[in-house]
């Protein structure tokens, strides 16, 4: 699935990076969201754009940056 | 690096990730006064200054807020460049203790650059305050040894021991070889150097360059391409995969008590950036702003007309009592106090909006803005990022310019060049409160309000029709860190205020200065030499030119193609070029803008002739000031002047449009 697919408050971890821009990709990797990273939503929009917390830090994020994330849900521990 | 030991001077280059405090820390060193906030980006040139320690000169050079020093944006380049070409001789990397994990991935580039380090380990305070602890004898060791300083730049603590860290630092190289990569990437660093060696000879910090080489860096590539990789080997990904499996080990064993307390930030963002009331809550924060900026502001104007009056008066009064010539007389008074004095008595409401623009941006709130508008400004073309330069518009043009470095595509950059300046600046404030209190009563704050509005709803339109015969392709790539919410500080605020108030008063000392004795020269002077009749002079004479064009907008007056000309040099100085030009002493206080209309209403100005002059204003050509950071940011003098030209017609078009639609319902 992609991060876009991924639910507010949700945590998951990201198995790639799919974009086409490739300075995007990188950008994102320098912020730290890389394979194995986990990845929680802090929230979302209609139009797509998401809060995402990587890392202690937050990001917004656009939609077509959201599609881009292959993500895979963690199983929540309390 | 070559070692000349001048006792003199040693030159510290600052650099960390955006909103990490850096230009804080700059300005409590430095005692400069230089713009900080609370979002990404604010730092868009490098800036120097200097400071004493211990009897040495040290130089210090703030750069822009990065993330890494690949060379994706123009800030990455500008500071990278700054530190490889120029005598550098120490880096000391601001960090945000608080943030440690993202911000150490530059730390470990840097070293990898082989400059002295030094890390200045800032927000201290936000860290215990959340009861994080980080092991600060286990840090340096894992980054090969450098000082690591724990500072304050809020609280100014820490700030002597950074200083005597420099001075003890500068001269050692580091190890630069901090992170150990995988065998076979360690493999290909190590052939690339050898390349590096065989074909440019011996490098100082080849190791950097070998890893730059890997991972495809355009301008590295430019400089060695013989020793580059072949370009389909692209080694990046896995440099920075294995620079953040180093960070998690470091954290690992450096950090504790992870965010065990519960964060406020995230409970206030549940509602300002909420997927329905986002947008409206931030569109009442700017009502707000500006009703605090009319309403306030002209409440505290009152002391600065009294004031005016006063000294206009003794000066008048000395004048008399000197028997100075009627001309300097003139000069002096209907032209300078006039013009400047006029300027000066709109400081109270500059200084709200610049206050209430304070609060935003050290909040936190501002790049929440960014989020909130990204649905509409998806809809135009532009990430939401693009809407940050706009707001800033509403104070001043020309950083609101320079902030759209922040955007990474040229053509998104052109396109919100384009359209921020029809976002109302401070200086249109001053017509904006003149005219509208003139001419409009008591719906003068409405009529106010809705220039803004139509400034915004301009920028829009423009953006839309461009957007449609030329797809932006940036939709939903919005990507901005949002930093927490932290209570403004009062010394960032005074420095960002007064920095604003010495820009207005600096301008009025100068540009109107300047502007207002032109005038009056021009209003004074024919080709006979002084004039008795201000209809016969050059300046009625060029207004004259101007009046058949400014017709058909019900601005069909000399005096008006006068001011507007004049306004180019500064948009206050259609104000007091209106001062100047009717011989009005006070133009903000009540007698003298009775005395204005009067003048005006005698001659079939109305209300909409008033509004249609309000419009133009609002859109016809930004400031010299404005048109000159636009050339530099876009390096074109072609795009400049077409933009220019743009703005003249499509200001006379909706001029034109108010005035003439206005008088058939009037």
């Amino acid at each position: 699935m992609t991060l876009y697919e991924g639910k507010t408050g949700f945590t998951y971890v990201v198995k790639g990076i799919h974009l086409e821009q490739n300075s995007i990709t990188r950008r994102l990797e320098a912020l730290g969201l890389n394979e194995m990273t986990g990845v929680q939503i802090l929230n979302r929009k209609r139009s797509g754009a998401f809060i995402i917390k990587v890392r202690g830090t937050r990001l917004a994020i656009g939609k077509y940056i959201a599609q881009g994330i292959e993500v895979e849900e963690v199983k929540k521990n309390a | 690096m070559p070692k000349h030991t001048e006792e003199k001077e040693i030159t510290v280059g600052f650099i960390g990730n955006p909103n990490c405090g850096k230009t804080t820390l700059f300005n409590a060193f430095t005692g400069a006064n230089l713009k900080v906030a609370n979002w990404p980006g604010v730092t868009v040139e490098r800036v120097e200054g200097s400071t004493t320690y211990k009897g040495r000169t040290i130089k210090l050079i703030d750069l822009p807020g990065i993330y890494s020093l690949a060379s994706y944006s123009i800030e990455e380049k500008v500071s990278r460049k700054c530190i490889m070409q120029e005598n550098i001789d120490v880096v000391v990397n601001v960090v945000d203790a608080s943030s440690l994990e993202r911000n150490l991935y530059l730390t470990l580039q840097l070293l990898e650059m082989g400059k002295p380090v030094i890390l200045a380990l800032n927000m201290m305070d936000i860290v215990e305050e959340r009861g994080m602890e980080i092991d600060l004898h286990r840090l340096p060791e894992m980054l090969g040894g450098i000082p690591v300083v724990p500072v304050s730049a809020r609280k100014r603590t820490g700030l002597d021991v950074l200083l005597h860290a420099v001075l003890h630092h500068y001269e050692e190289g580091v190890k630069d070889r901090v992170v150990h990569y995988e065998p076979e990437l360690e493999a290909a660093i190590s052939r690339t150097e050898e390349n590096l060696k065989k074909y440019y000879g011996e490098l100082v910090h080849s190791r950097w360059y070998a890893i730059k080489l890997l991972e495809q860096d355009e301008e590295i590539i430019q400089y060695y391409p013989k020793a580059a990789v072949a370009a389909d080997i692209n080694y990046e990904k896995q440099i920075i995969h294995q620079k953040y499996n180093y960070i998690d080990e470091i954290v690992e064993d450096t950090l504790f008590n992870k965010e065990s307390k519960a964060q406020a930030t995230d409970k206030v963002d549940k509602y300002l950036t909420h997927p329905v009331w986002g947008v409206p809550i931030f569109l009442g924060i700017m009502a707000l702003v500006f009703f605090l900026t009319f309403t306030v502001g002209d409440f505290l104007k009152g002391y600065f007309e009294i004031a005016l009056d006063w000294f206009s008066g003794a000066v008048s009064g000395l004048l008399i009592k000197l028997a100075v010539a009627d001309w300097l007389q003139s000069l002096l008074v209907d032209g300078i106090i006039a013009g400047v004095g006029g300027i000066l008595t709109f400081l109270p409401n500059i200084f709200i909006l610049f206050l209430a623009l304070a609060f935003l941006e050290d909040s936190g709130y501002m790049a929440r803005v960014a989020y909130v508008m990204d649905g509409i400004m998806g809809m135009l073309g532009l990430s939401g990022k693009a809407f940050l330069p706009m707001v800033l518009g509403f104070g001043c043009t020309v950083p609101a310019v320079m902030a759209t470095r922040a955007l990474e595509k040229e053509k998104d950059r052109k396109r919100t060049i384009l359209i921020t300046p029809f976002m109302s600046c401070s200086a249109r404030l001053p017509i904006y409160v003149l005219f509208a209190d003139m001419f409009f009563g008591k719906y003068a704050m409405l009529a106010a309000y809705s220039l803004y509005l139509a400034g915004v709803l301009a920028a829009i339109g423009i953006a839309l029709v461009i957007n449609h015969f030329d797809r932006g392709k940036t939709e939903g790539t919005l990507l901005i860190e949002l930093p927490e919410y932290k209570s403004p500080n009062a010394r960032t605020i005074a420095i960002y205020v007064w920095e604003k108030v010495k820009d207005y008063l600096t301008k009025a000392g100068t540009t109107i200065f300047i502007a207002s004795i032109i005038l009056w020269f021009l209003l004074n002077f024919n080709l006979q030499g002084m004039t008795e009749h201000v209809a016969d002079s050059f300046g009625a004479e060029i207004g004259k030119i101007l009046e058949p064009v400014l017709r058909p907008a019900g601005l069909g007056m000399w005096q008006i193609g006068v001011a507007l000309i004049s306004g180019i040099s500064a948009k206050e100085v259609v104000v007091s070029s209106f001062s100047v030009l009717f011989g009005i002493g006070n133009i903000n206080s009540a007698a003298g803008m009775t005395e204005l209309t009067g003048i005006l209403e005698s001659v079939g100005f109305t209300a909409l002739n008033a509004y249609a002059l309000m419009i133009f204003c609002l859109l016809y050509t930004p400031c010299a000031a404005t048109i000159a950071t636009i050339k530099k940011e876009t390096h074109s003098w072609k795009w400049t002047l077409g933009m220019v030209l743009f703005q003249l017609v499509f200001a006379w078009l909706a001029a034109v449009l108010v005035y003439q639609i206005g008088g058939l319902f009037l």
